[in-house]
């Protein structure tokens, strides 16, 4: 059960920092006791097995002290984005229909803006309440009272490792939001790859600021709880320079971050001037998505010389990751993900619904014990996502190496026709960051009667004086002519998701909004 | 209030709070209140940039200098001193 890594955690080294978070320090036994307290007092108030416990918090000890107190409940944790609007948090909150929220009072208002289910809510948890919440019929309490001293410890009623523990929602490319069901094995099994993947011990301290409602955010809890590491939480990424200095000052051992965490880090940073200040920096792990190599390289060359890059890949279906590609390979399989992790079995599903390996084009699929359960409430969306066979079909095309290495060049729905042509984005994005012009990228395709698809390509460029002539001279140099954008659009930054990964749609948004202006 | 604040308010109001500024004061912490992700970061350092006419140095991205509107004011006051002395 995952839970139980916090408390393997707190009977073996009880008085270890565990989180490290602004000026606080906590150790495991002191979570550890909040979280029973916590599950108590969920239990107290009628909170059964299955019933899902919406969290909407950001990255805080309260956070991780109600995760855990979640599943030592018995109940489903389900951490909802804190950042959600109120259209995007109605529809979760309906989808979900959770018996409880846990909240701050920095979500208060966010809560009075939506329509709560009253016959399925039966308690409102507030850290610090602001607004009145008088005459509602669900009980509202605030969230001290509910990790404060216990008379009892928490209940185990009969749980077994298949039983649902976590609904994390994933806005994949298209359509509503989708809630990933992860069962205690599912996460369970996910942490123990990964850790062996990474070689985390108890020595290992991870700077955390990815948000922990984002699969990737959540296994750096799970992964350094499981070794009884150390985290240490900072949320104020928009400050770089802030966040490489507590990397130097906490000695902290890991970093990860998806492909924007790395090019703002890179060009809004002090992080290569940090270089001789950060000795315990043993590795950076990347995910989230496709990485350019340039920025690969730059990566390495800010980084210090005995820094290792681990490139992972993973899907929150799969409780978070399936591949990595081990740091050595790093210069030579500069394009790959790497091999599957263990328990993990990756493969390459070609058109004719083989496996193959060869180097043939197909979608990755993937099957394990850390394969979700299925999409919540949506049993079409999960047959469509996993065969009959087990296989989970990522949606990612790629391929596989004589050397079992993967590499991924592109999304199934993401194929554009240009005038016959089948054109892949991202090998354009690839090449545009080559030229070093460039911050960030990305390309669409802008529908055309004539070709099909007409390229744009969205450019941040780092020197303000770059020209869209310069951009299309080089792309002349490095392209063939049908991959060539017939439009460069220059932007200060590109629109992303909560996550930080670039968002497609947003982008094709953005670039009509900046046409129809023009 | 100052020409500069009056200028950087308008750019935060207009380009991240979607021209509503009610509840937006000269203190309001852009991080605490979610109103600057790290996109709208670099919008807003390329407008400082290119607004007053500086460079900033990336270990001068920090909170006490961006951090809302009174920060920003002190701060562009200090990096003008310095770039034009009396």
């Amino acid at each position: 059960m995952i839970h139980h890594f916090l408390e393997n955690a707190a009977a073996n080294t009880p008085g270890k920092t565990a989180v490290i978070y602004e000026a606080e320090r906590a150790t495991y036994a002191h979570i550890n006791t909040m979280a029973d307290n916590l599950a108590v007092s969920l239990q107290t108030n009628g909170i059964q097995k299955s019933d899902r416990v919406a969290l909407i918090m950001e990255n805080s000890i309260d956070y991780i002290i109600s995760y855990y107190g979640i599943l030592k409940a018995g109940a489903v944790a389900a951490p909802l984005n804190p950042g959600l609007k109120p259209d995007g948090l109605q529809y979760q909150v309906d989808d979900l229909e959770p018996a409880v929220i846990i909240a701050t009072f920095k979500s208060e208002r966010l809560l009075k803006a939506i329509s709560l289910n009253e016959q399925t809510l039966k308690l409102l948890v507030i850290k610090n309440p602001k607004q009145k919440w008088e005459g509602m019929p669900f009980r509202v309490l605030d969230f001290g009272e509910c990790i404060s001293d216990q008379a009892s410890t928490p209940e185990h009623a009969a749980r077994n490792p298949d039983d649902l523990a976590s609904i994390i929602y994933t806005s994949g490319s298209t359509g509503k939001p989708k809630g990933v069901m992860l069962s205690h094995k599912n996460i369970v099994s996910n942490t123990r790859s990964i850790c062996k993947s990474l070689d985390l011990g108890p020595d290992d301290i991870q700077m955390v600021v990815l948000p922990f409602f984002y699969v990737m955010g959540k296994s750096l809890l799970n992964t350094h709880f499981a070794v009884g590491g150390t985290v240490v939480i900072n949320n104020r990424f928009i400050y770089p320079a802030d966040v490489v200095k507590q990397m130097a000052e906490e000695n902290v051992t890991g970093f990860s971050g998806v492909p924007s965490t790395y090019a703002y880090l890179l060009h809004r940073s002090p992080l290569a001037k940090y270089r001789e200040r950060l000795p315990s920096l043993r590795y950076c792990s990347q995910a989230g998505g496709h990485m350019a190599a340039q920025l690969k390289r730059d990566l390495r060359a800010a980084l210090p010389e005995h820094t290792r890059i681990v490139i992972m890949y993973g899907a929150t279906e799969a409780a978070a990751r399936l591949s990595c590609l081990e740091p050595q390979r790093f210069e030579q399989k500069m394009g790959s993900i790497g091999r599957a992790i263990d328990d993990v079995e990756l493969r390459v599903l070609d058109e004719t619904g083989q496996f193959s390996r060869n180097g043939t084009q197909g979608e990755l699929v993937a099957c394990g014990p850390n394969i979700m359960m299925g999409y919540w409430k949506d049993s079409a969306a999960t047959r469509r996502a996993i065969d009959k066979n087990g296989y989970y079909h990522t949606g990612d095309i790629g391929y596989q190496d004589d050397q079992g290495y993967f590499y991924i060049t592109g999304r199934k729905d993401n194929i554009l026709k240009v005038s016959g042509h089948k054109v892949n984005p991202k090998d354009i994005e690839e090449v545009l960051m080559q030229s070093q012009q460039l911050l960030e990228t990305a390309v669409i395709g802008v529908p055309d009667d004539l070709s099909g698809h007409r390229l744009a390509a969205l450019c941040v460029p780092i020197d303000k004086g770059l020209s869209e002539a310069d951009l299309q001279k080089y792309c002349h140099q490095n392209l063939p002519k049908y991959q060539v954008p017939s439009e460069f659009a220059f932007f200060k930054a590109l629109p992303k998701g909560d996550t930080g990964k670039v968002d497609t749609q947003k982008c094709v948004a953005a670039y009509e909004q900046l046409k129809t202006k023009n | 209030m100052s020409d500069v604040k009056s200028t950087l308010r308008q750019f935060i109001v207009e380009n991240f709070l979607f021209g509503d500024d009610d509840g937006f004061e000269d203190d309001t912490s852009f991080l605490e209140q979610g109103i600057i992700d790290s996109t709208g970061m670099l919008e807003l350092i390329t407008f400082l940039e290119e607004e007053f006419s500086l460079q900033l140095d990336d270990e001068e991205l920090i909170p006490e200098n961006l951090d809302s509107l009174n920060n920003l004011e002190a701060f562009l006051a200090k990096k003008q001193a310095v770039q034009q002395p009396q």
